[in-house]
């Protein structure tokens, strides 16, 4: 076991673990992160996806052990954040969910997305969801509802990279 | 699936790496940004005793600017050279092959140094930086050492890396203002790695023209270059021609391709040698 110290959601948590730890593990073990999901442990799916440092990144594949000092924010945590906040409600709107189990990887990447292209075209939402996996929907109404978050998101309310 | 029981330790000088590599005999593994590495052990179908994380070595995450070329440290991440977060000596090449890698959270996180290490055939890195002339630059037990990308990769997943050396930077030579460059690769799904890619840079002084995700090292097309010496335009005619020097420097290189692969690498390189006249690309993943 090997003691590490991350801030999630904003709080300091100091844990020994065990190396194969995986991050996504250790986020729903020691964190109780449960928005954190696990469909492929691969890195394909994209049900895991979590904001490492300010920018999104798959849990899955990251080692809990090598993010030693790190700051992470899973779904829970961004609960007061407005881009997430539209985005909830888009997707209410356009149902962009049906059983859940992707729902908080796609808004936390749709999250990314949008502040990395505040006026994203189909096209755009499309190739930068492709990694992640829903097996419900068909994608349209998660398209859909990004495309709705973005033009209902007022300018300045979501924060640059 | 998890990852096996696995010791994991942090040096933080490249001479301690190496000596932590040579004193595990072969049974440690660098981690870089994992994005290849982690999921082969949460799958099993790789084994070490310890990891070695590189990616608190000084000098790996910086780049630097050095006039002629750039050098980027091997824990750069894909992410930053999208962005134009590091300096681009390639007139853009480099930043539209990283926007293409995998998805964001990958690119986030995954490092050009542990791409080329790895020496997966289909990553995009290795053909890019043979094509651009690079330089591959390492540490091992015997002190530094580099090679040039073209003849860094022996075959699938196997370079001229050592099992104690790191891979500690890339050297890039600064493009002629003038080049022209197109890069194409094709993919079922987008982010998914590439059944066929090919790059094609036109520049004053000398073409290059390589075909990657070949099962094995990048191919060079020195016929090929020949003929986009020759070239002021492209036409769809020219293609048929272009096709001919492919396949002609395929076989010199002693290598093969099967029917199927060897059309998807001559439309790839077709595409790409549009896009270096200005071409437009085609939408990403579509084969039309």
């Amino acid at each position: 076991m090997q003691p590490i110290e991350l801030i999630v959601n904003g709080e300091r948590l100091s844990a020994a673990v065990d190396p194969r730890t995986t991050l996504a593990d250790f986020l729903r073990e020691a964190a109780d992160a449960r928005s954190v999901h696990l469909g492929c442990e691969h890195g394909v799916c994209g049900a895991c996806t979590i904001v490492v440092d300010g920018r999104i990144a798959r849990s899955c594949i990251a080692l809990a052990v090598a993010l030693d000092g790190a700051e992470i924010w899973t779904l829970e945590g961004l609960g007061a954040d407005p881009v997430i906040a539209q985005l909830r409600a888009s997707f209410h709107e356009c149902h962009g969910l049906q059983c859940g189990y992707c729902t908080p990887g796609m808004l936390v990447t749709a999250r990314e997305i949008l502040r990395r292209h505040p006026a994203p075209s189909e096209a755009v939402v499309r190739e930068a969801l492709a990694g992640n996996i829903c097996r419900c929907t068909g994608y349209a109404g998660i398209v859909a509802a990004v495309l709705h978050a973005a033009e209902n998101l007022a300018e300045g309310e979501i924060p640059p990279l | 699936m998890k990852p096996a029981p696995i010791a994991y330790v942090r040096p933080d000088t490249v001479e301690r790496a190496v000596g932590l590599l040579s004193e595990s005999g072969g049974e440690a593994k660098v981690l870089a940004g994992g994005q290849s590495l982690v999921p082969m052990l949460n799958l099993r179908i790789a084994a070490f005793e310890r990891l070695v994380d590189v990616t608190g070595l000084p000098g790996l995450r910086s780049a630097s600017d050095e006039g002629s070329e750039v050098r980027l440290g091997a824990c750069v991440t894909h992410e930053r050279i999208q962005t134009g977060d590091v300096p681009d000596p390639s007139n853009g090449l480099m930043p539209s092959t990283a926007s293409r890698i995998a998805y964001q959270a990958v690119r986030n996180r995954g490092t050009i140094g542990g791409s080329l290490a790895l020496a997966d055939p289909a990553a995009d890195w290795l053909a890019t930086m043979a094509a651009l002339g690079a330089a591959i630059e390492w540490v091992g037990p015997d002190g530094p050492g580099s090679c040039p990308a073209e003849a860094f990769v022996e075959a699938a997943y196997t370079t001229r890396l050592g099992l104690y050396d790191v891979l500690t930077g890339i050297r890039i030579p600064r493009l002629h203002p003038d080049a022209r460059w197109g890069t194409y690769k094709l993919c079922r799904k987008t982010g998914e790695f590439a059944h066929a890619m090919a790059i094609a840079i036109r520049q004053p002084g000398g073409c290059r023209a390589f075909l990657g995700a070949t099962e094995g090292a990048p191919i060079r097309l020195p016929a090929v270059e020949d003929m986009l010496a020759g070239l002021r335009g492209w036409d769809a005619s020219d293609a048929a021609r272009l096709g001919e020097a492919m396949a002609a420097d395929v076989a010199a290189a002693g290598r093969s391709l099967s029917d199927v692969h060897a059309w998807q690498s001559r439309t790839c390189l077709a595409r790409a040698v549009a896009m270096s006249f200005g071409a437009a690309p085609p939408r990403l993943g579509r084969a039309a």
